[in-house]
């Protein structure tokens, strides 16, 4: 049964760029509008993978990350950023938050893959 | 390694004794973005500027890029030249966003995308980057409430953010080739530089 990711994102041409390269490569794929949107599915669900932008309305990526490290089904599933901020200081607050790893827009859809292989085959 | 390429925040900060106001001067690969009331002006040629702001609580920014030219891909939507493009834009959003405007409340006018640069092969630059950032706000819905794209000259934008109000003055006559070095060494810069973020797990 294919891998299930869960990708967060406000913008509809980044998760339609998501969607096609991890769908192409075999995952099943969901797409959430917002950090909130994305809190609710990944409630409803039980994902092997979460990629999560930053800046986002309603609930932001960090908020986002510390919340569904409370969830005790996300405790150790791995969260992925993918967003336009490249600062060592979000990096950190990240890392913090419970991120597993932190990607920079724009993306590489082979290195995008490669990382989502090596943290869930 | 190929260095990577960012767009960056425009630091180009004077005051502009025509409007009598403090502006701020975009070049090719920077955005800008303001809460206050700031005059923002660029000068395209087949580059495109996007002036967006939220109608409401007039936050806005302008920004000026190119798709880099990417033969491997050409127009593919999930190319490397439209990610580049996806990216800008969305730098642009993103800071306008944290000031404080809200998604549903932006518009856009947009601009450039002209026939400038010299050679047979770049009467298309224009228009591809045009036909992108047309695309690219659809896709995102967000309005674009005035256009002026296309066309043989380059145009000179003033954007005040705080009323939406644009003011475009077509350069009919250029008095140096400085738009278009400016254009070119850009074009160049994007052709030979990583247009792809870092990675990094954390362990």
């Amino acid at each position: 049964m294919a891998k299930t990711i869960l990708t967060v994102d406000d913008s509809p041409s980044i998760r339609q760029m998501v969607s096609f390269t991890l769908k192409g490569a075999g995952y099943s794929v969901t797409e959430a509008v917002d950090g909130q949107d994305g809190l609710d599915k990944a409630r409803a669900g039980n994902f092997n993978l979460i990629f999560t932008d930053q800046n986002m309305p309603r609930l932001d990526g960090l908020s986002l990350i510390k919340q569904l490290r409370g969830l005790p089904q996300y405790r150790s599933v791995p969260i992925l950023m993918l967003t336009t901020e490249s600062s060592d200081t979000m990096k950190s607050q990240g890392r913090a938050a419970g991120a597993t790893g932190w990607l920079v827009k724009p993306f590489d859809p082979q290195k995008l893959l490669e990382v989502v292989r090596k943290v869930i085959g | 390694m190929q260095q990577r390429f960012e767009e960056v925040l425009a630091p180009n900060l004077y005051y502009d004794r025509n409007f009598d106001m403090d502006a701020v001067k975009i070049l090719p690969g920077e955005y800008y973005v303001s809460t206050r009331e700031l005059l923002m002006v660029t000068v395209l040629g087949s580059c495109v500027g996007a002036c967006i702001r939220d109608r409401i609580s007039g936050i806005g920014g302008i920004n000026h890029f190119m798709l880099p030219d990417d033969k491997r891909d050409e127009d593919s939507r999930f190319g490397r030249s439209m990610r580049y493009g996806d990216y800008a834009m969305e730098i642009l959003i993103n800071q306008l966003l944290k000031l404080g405007a809200r998604r549903a409340h932006l518009e856009a006018k947009v601009f450039g995308g002209g026939n400038v640069l010299p050679g047979f092969k770049n009467h298309v630059v224009g228009e591809r980057n045009a036909r992108f950032v047309m695309d690219y706000l659809a896709t995102e819905g967000v309005p674009v409430v005035a256009k002026d794209l296309l066309g043989n000259h380059p145009r000179k934008v003033y954007f005040f953010p705080a009323t939406g109000r644009v003011l475009v003055k077509k350069l009919r006559s250029l008095h140096n080739d400085t738009i278009i070095e400016r254009e070119l060494s850009y074009s160049e810069t994007l052709r030979q530089s990583r247009v792809e973020g870092d990675v990094e797990l954390f362990s």
